[in-house]
């Protein structure tokens, strides 16, 4: 592809093959969807669900489940990518209408969009596929011989477009030819839209670009041809308008799709080889793997195996997604499907590998980078007796979202728990929401943290993933600390750079890049340490641009920095589930916003209490809290010994759910209230 | 020893009056993770037991059985009123103070009559009839009750139970209410323990409350009292009102002392939802008393009323030596008690009961008492856990504290090892006291430099108690830290009586 601009080149300094984008849904205009936990968003209130029978296709339709009347030319497997809420899963639900594998207005809006935390916060957080069936006239093709236009089998991929979910995209993008790059026509070109561009232009994607929500007033669709055009050097005589809302212009995309992105290049005389997408664990049915077929082809009954483990598989069920799991009992080269091999726990399916045929020799296919942990936090039971239910929920989600890393760690003052890893603060969040929601978990988490790298006198390094495990008074000197950093896109209005300058640098940010995208809108490229990200930019940023500002990051390398660890004490003695590390010159004024954020969450007891922030041996922030001087001291009137002991017993309750750190009782709010500190 | 909860009979139970507790359980070494089954008494099977009290041989000392006992006091509930106090939710009856015929009242004689269908459709085995020891008229303002009527009462208690000769018989009465006749008439009835409600001596503070009396009153109810020659009578007042500066509650204290009665109860005051109170005020803020001021007031009249001679001898009540008030050291020591009357509580057979709060929810229960269509006295069930608890929470009331050894025997060494472990810190701290066998106070630093285990083994500590003022004013805190460690604590384990 040689149309990349001088403006587009300029953003490809980033060497890394593998990228992790991460943008937030700045959005304003459309706006409405809520990241953190907020309100639910209007648009499931609506419809009921449309089950699996109303999508299933009549007998007619059945017939063309006969796979092996699509080879490698009538079939397209395409990504739908874009910033996020710019109109992905929508639009995706007007081409499965359009192409009758679900019924018009049945479904729930964003069908694709299953999840109950993608419906309440109204947004995609995992990667969906769909097979659908359209027939189309091949231009300059008679059809003489009575059969009409070819059907053709479209594998339709609707991808986040959340950066912490960018892994999501960029693994969908490996089963496609082509992308189709959806752009607000009046929020124009984002941050996320920059990334997932670049997603798909490294793994040299036909790309068709959208302008969607073209109904809108304020909608520039030309405008933003101007942008795709002078960031991206894509034609603007290649741009669909669209309206996922209205349905205008939704006839051009089908079309569009067959006739500019190549079909799949598989062999089908080749031995099977089949990457793995994705997997998810079913209650009924076991692990489902997402595949698709790069070679050869896949029945019902094959043996087959897998590159990574060498274990072995009986393929039990085969077929595609239409939208919901349709028995095909084949999938052959270039298609894109589900397979039930009896895989015990999503452990043994992992994302990237190759399926072969038992007992064939094959190149595997070259995978994926393991997905990268960008923050880390410990994951508690709320209750310290439920670990084990804990544990069972943890497992049974990992299997739903390999791409959290866990292993077990234990806490004073939380008891026994887990250190997760996480793409991001949404990711960690969402999952949070999850093990709540979908296995009635009640978690603390711990304040999130960055993996700092720690250098000794003695030459040793430390990786550490969890503040506490950093010795607050080291036997040897640390001679030096290293942090993450990431390389962050900024978009706004040029209105609000001087404050977003000043946000940047406050953040320990350096400027790499400052040039206008068009006569108003302005894109900056900042080097930023991750920590400083991680805890609240988001919200800093969309604050002082009221909503307008759009963000991504990448990880980048790291760097340097002037570390300390942060201990926190209750009565002198060190809170480890507190602890953070923090830069040097941040330290008094984190440290001071700890301990006043405590001095709130905790209730007076029966002794004073001296919260401090300490730093090795010297303290840097003190608050205390007065000792409690008398509570209820009702009399047990009439002999009602009931009553009274109610009371106690509450009281007694309440007790129990704190966490107790020698004998200061720590509410769980408590916990929560740290993660606010930035 | 091992201790079994499960069987053992009213037979055995009063055999061993006398003896120490653990010996009326049945020793049972199969008895296992039992904890949730409930506590028979199989007394029905039994030959009948021998009519012998125990009770006032050792008046203070709490065991775990008791409640299985017979019991010998009845609560009695008078509600009327002439209106209601501010900070009241209690189930009361306001006559209006335009009613001045209370005499012929049909809403008062109309209750009593209920009253006295309800102790008469008490069900009692006629071998389980005991004569009250104790009887108590509270209310409401029992005061306000025409004699005729409370006599009524009495005889209903007496026909159905038997009220022994030297029963403490004990009303609450307010000023305002009665003249020197009445008092007589109460006397001559058998009252024999008065309970003044005079809870503040400012007329400000009195009119703020709602109270339906002045100053004037409360002095003149005084005198008729100490006139009529009343020996056992005590003086109520309340701390921590609208408005009550130091000055005022010392006054108060002052005043009280004056007075000269035998006992005096402090109560703090508790602003309830749903009073009129509660709807004005919020706890701890103007023109109710910080939480500080609120203690000071609390450790103010420790101070005080211990310097005037009454004994601090449970967390609102103080008495001249040997004024305790044997009604309420029933509760403390958790034995079983009736109750009659709208509102009640009961603990009779192991069974906590109480009565409806609303005058025709309480009728139609004494109706339906009379069908036999409720019970509510239980059948001796109990759970260990719970009667723990209550063992715990009344007896840290009061001056005397747990007995370690009585505990232990009912409840195993384990938690009382337990038990000392959580209150480490307040031992440190001073909340919390231990005591030796001669309750002499114990060393904090005595305590802990051997194992607790071997502290209870050797018996050096055999009680503790909240501290007078600290501990008991913390008692809450202090009751729910001792809740957590029985609440987690596995009653069935054989292992807990290793010792
Ligand atoms: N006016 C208008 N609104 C649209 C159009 N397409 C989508 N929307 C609305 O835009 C919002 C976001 O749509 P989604 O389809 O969830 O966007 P998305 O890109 O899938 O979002 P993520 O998956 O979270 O990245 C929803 O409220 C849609 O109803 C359109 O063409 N016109
Ligand atoms: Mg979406």
């Amino acid at each position: 592809m040689g149309y990349l601009s001088r403006s587009s080149k300029t953003l490809r300094q980033s060497k890394f093959l593998y990228h992790l984008f991460f943008s937030f849904p700045l959005s304003s205009i459309c706006g409405g969807k809520s990241l953190i936990g907020g309100l639910p968003h209007h648009r499931f209130a609506l419809s009921r669900a449309l089950f699996c029978s109303h999508a299933r296709q009549n007998s007619k339709e059945n017939n063309r489940l006969e796979l092996s009347e699509y080879p490698p030319e009538l079939i397209r497997n395409f990504s739908i990518i874009a910033h996020i809420d710019h109109g992905k899963s929508t639009l995706a639900d007007r081409l499965l209408e359009l192409t009758g594998t679900i019924k018009k207005g049945h479904g729930q809006p964003q069908y694709l969009d299953k999840l109950q935390v993608e419906r309440e916060r109204g947004i995609t957080v995992k990667a969906q596929t769909a097979t659908m069936f359209y027939k189309h006239n091949i231009q300059d093709t008679n059809y003489s011989d009575g059969q009409g236009p070819p059907s053709f089998l479209l594998n339709l991929i609707d991808t986040p477009g959340h950066v912490d979910f960018s892994y999501e995209v960029s693994r969908s993008l490996a089963a496609c030819q082509g992308a189709l790059l959806v752009v607000d026509a009046a929020q124009g070109v984002q941050a996320q839209t920059v990334a997932n561009f670049y997603l798909a232009f490294e793994s040299n994607l036909t790309i068709i670009p959208v302008i969607n929500k073209i109904d809108q007033p304020t909608a520039d669709p030309d405008g933003v041809k101007a942008q795709l055009k002078s960031m991206f050097d894509l034609d603007p005589s290649d741009a669909l308008l669209t309206s996922a809302k209205t349905g205008q212009g939704l006839d051009q995309v089908l079309p569009a799709v067959i006739q500019r992105i190549p079909p799949p290049p598989g062999k089908s005389g080749s031995p099977l080889r089949m990457l793995l997408l994705d997997s998810y664990y079913d209650e009924y049915k076991g692990v489902i793997c997402h595949v698709a077929v790069v070679d050869g082809a896949l029945r019902k009954g094959d043996k087959i195996s897998a590159a990574a483990t060498g274990q072995s598989y009986e393929a039990l069920d085969v077929g595609i997604m239409h939208p919901e799991l349709t028995p095909t009992g084949i999938l052959l080269t270039g298609q894109v499907g589900y397979v039930v091999s009896g895989m015990r726990s999503t452990k043994e399916a992992r994302v990237g590998d190759t399926l072969f045929h038992t007992r064939t020799i094959i190149e595997p296919l070259p995978g994926f980078k393991p997905a990268k942990h960008m923050v880390f936090s410990g994951l508690y039971p709320a209750d310290g007796s439920d670990f084990d239910a804990l544990n069972h929920a943890i497992e049974r989600l990992t299997c739903n979202d390999a791409s959290v890393s866990i292993t077990k760690e234990s806490s004073t003052a939380l008891g026994l728990g887990f250190r997760c890893g996480f793409l991001g603060l949404l990711h960690m969040d969402v999952f949070h929401q999850r093990l709540e929601q979908e296995y009635g978990a009640h978690v603390i988490s711990t304040v999130p943290t960055v993996p700092y790298i720690f250098e000794y006198s003695d030459g040793s390094k430390l990786q550490v993933e969890n503040p506490a495990a950093l010795p607050s008074n080291p036997k040897q000197r640390v001679t030096a600390c290293w942090e993450p950093t990431v390389m962050a896109t900024i978009i706004i209005p040029s209105q609000y750079v001087g404050s977003v300058i000043t946000l940047c640098s406050e953040r320990r940010g350096q400027q790499l890049e400052y040039s206008f995208i068009d006569s108003q809108r302005v894109f900056m490229k900042y080097r930023m340490p991750l920590r400083e990200i991680v805890v609240d930019f988001y919200n800093e940023l969309k604050s002082i641009t009221s909503g307008y500002a759009s963000f991504d990051y990448e990880d980048a390398d790291y760097q340097q920095s002037d570390l300390v660890k942060l201990d926190i004490l209750l009565n002198g003695q060190p809170v480890d589930a507190m602890a953070t590390i923090v830069h040097n010159m941040k330290a008094y004024r984190v440290g001071r916003e700890l301990v006043e954020k405590l001095k709130k969450a905790i209730d007076r007891q029966m002794f004073e209490i001296s919260i401090q922030a300490a730093i090795g041996s010297k303290v840097i922030a003190r608050e205390t809290i007065s000792a409690m001087r008398k509570n209820v001291l009702a009399k047990c009137y009439g002999g009602d010994v009931t009553r009274k002991r109610k009371l106690l017993e509450k009281q007694k309750e309440g007790k129990k759910r704190m966490k107790r750190v020698g004998s200061v009782d720590i509410p769980q709010e408590a916990f929560h209230e740290l993660l606010k500190v930035s | 020893m091992r201790v079994h909860y499960l069987h053992y009979s009213r037979a055995t139970m009063l055999k061993s009056t006398f003896t120490p507790i653990f010996c009326m359980l049945v020793p049972n070494p199969k008895s296992s993770k039992l904890s949730t089954l409930p506590i028979t008494n199989t007394f029905k099977n039994c030959p009948p037991p021998v009519r012998q009290n125990a009770s006032l041989k050792d008046p203070v000392s709490i065991t775990v059985a008791p409640h299985l006992a017979y019991p010998t006091s009845a609560y009695v509930h008078l509600p009327f009123c002439r209106k209601r106090c501010h900070y009241c939710d209690f189930p009361i009856v306001a006559l209006g103070s335009a009613s001045t015929q209370i005499e012929d009242d049909p809403r008062v004689s109309n209750y009593v009559q209920f009253l006295c269908r309800e102790i008469d459709a008490m069900k009692v085995e006629c071998d389980a009839k005991k004569p009250l020891e104790t009887v108590f008229f509270g209310g409401g303002t029992p005061s306000l009750v025409p004699a005729r009527l409370v006599s009524k009462v009495l005889e209903a208690l007496s026909l159905k139970f038997g009220v022994c000769e030297d029963a403490e018989i004990s009303m609450e009465m307010d000023p305002g209410t009665f003249d020197a006749r009445k008092m007589k008439e109460m006397m001559g009835l058998g009252v024999n323990r008065v309970s003044l409600g005079v809870q503040a001596f400012q007329e400000k503070l009195l009119r703020a409350c709602g109270r339906a009396h002045g100053v004037e009153e409360v002095y003149e109810s005084i005198g008729i009292v100490k006139s009529c020659g009343v020996e056992n009578w005590s003086i109520d007042l309340i701390s921590s009102l609208p408005h009550q500066t130091n000055d005022m509650w010392e006054e108060s204290l002052r005043l009280a002392i004056e007075a000269q009665p035998t006992h005096v109860s402090v109560y703090d005051l508790q602003i309830e939802q749903g009073t009129k109170f509660g709807t004005l005020y919020t706890p701890g803020e103007l023109p109710l008393p910080s939480e500080t001021q609120s203690a000071d007031f609390y450790k103010m009249a420790s101070r005080v009323l211990c310097d005037a001679d009454y004994n601090h001898y449970e967390i609102s009540s103080y008495c001249k030596s040997g004024y305790e008030c044997k009604h309420n050291f029933t509760y403390w020591k958790n034995k079983p008690y009736y109750g009659f009357g709208l509102g009640s509580a009961s603990f009779v057979g192991g069974l906590r009961f109480s009565r409806p709060k609303k005058v025709n929810d309480y009728m139609g229960f004494v109706q339906s008492l009379e069908n036999g269509l409720v019970n509510c006295s239980g059948n001796d069930h109990i759970n260990v856990k719970d009667t723990a608890m209550d063992v715990v929470m009344l007896s840290l009331r009061t001056a005397k504290g747990i007995d370690l050894k009585c505990f232990q025997e009912s409840f195993g060494s384990s938690i009382v090892s337990s038990l000392l472990d959580i209150y480490k810190p307040y031992f440190e701290s001073g909340h919390v006291v231990c005591l030796d066998e001669k309750r002499r106070p114990i060393r904090i630093e005595d305590v802990t430099t051997s194992s607790f285990d071997e502290n209870i083994r050797e018996r050096k500590v055999a009680y503790i108690r909240l501290n007078d003022p600290e501990g008991f004013l913390l008692s809450n805190e202090l009751i729910s830290l001792a809740f957590e460690v029985i609440d987690s604590y596995n009653f069935g384990s054989p292992h807990q009586e290793a010792a």
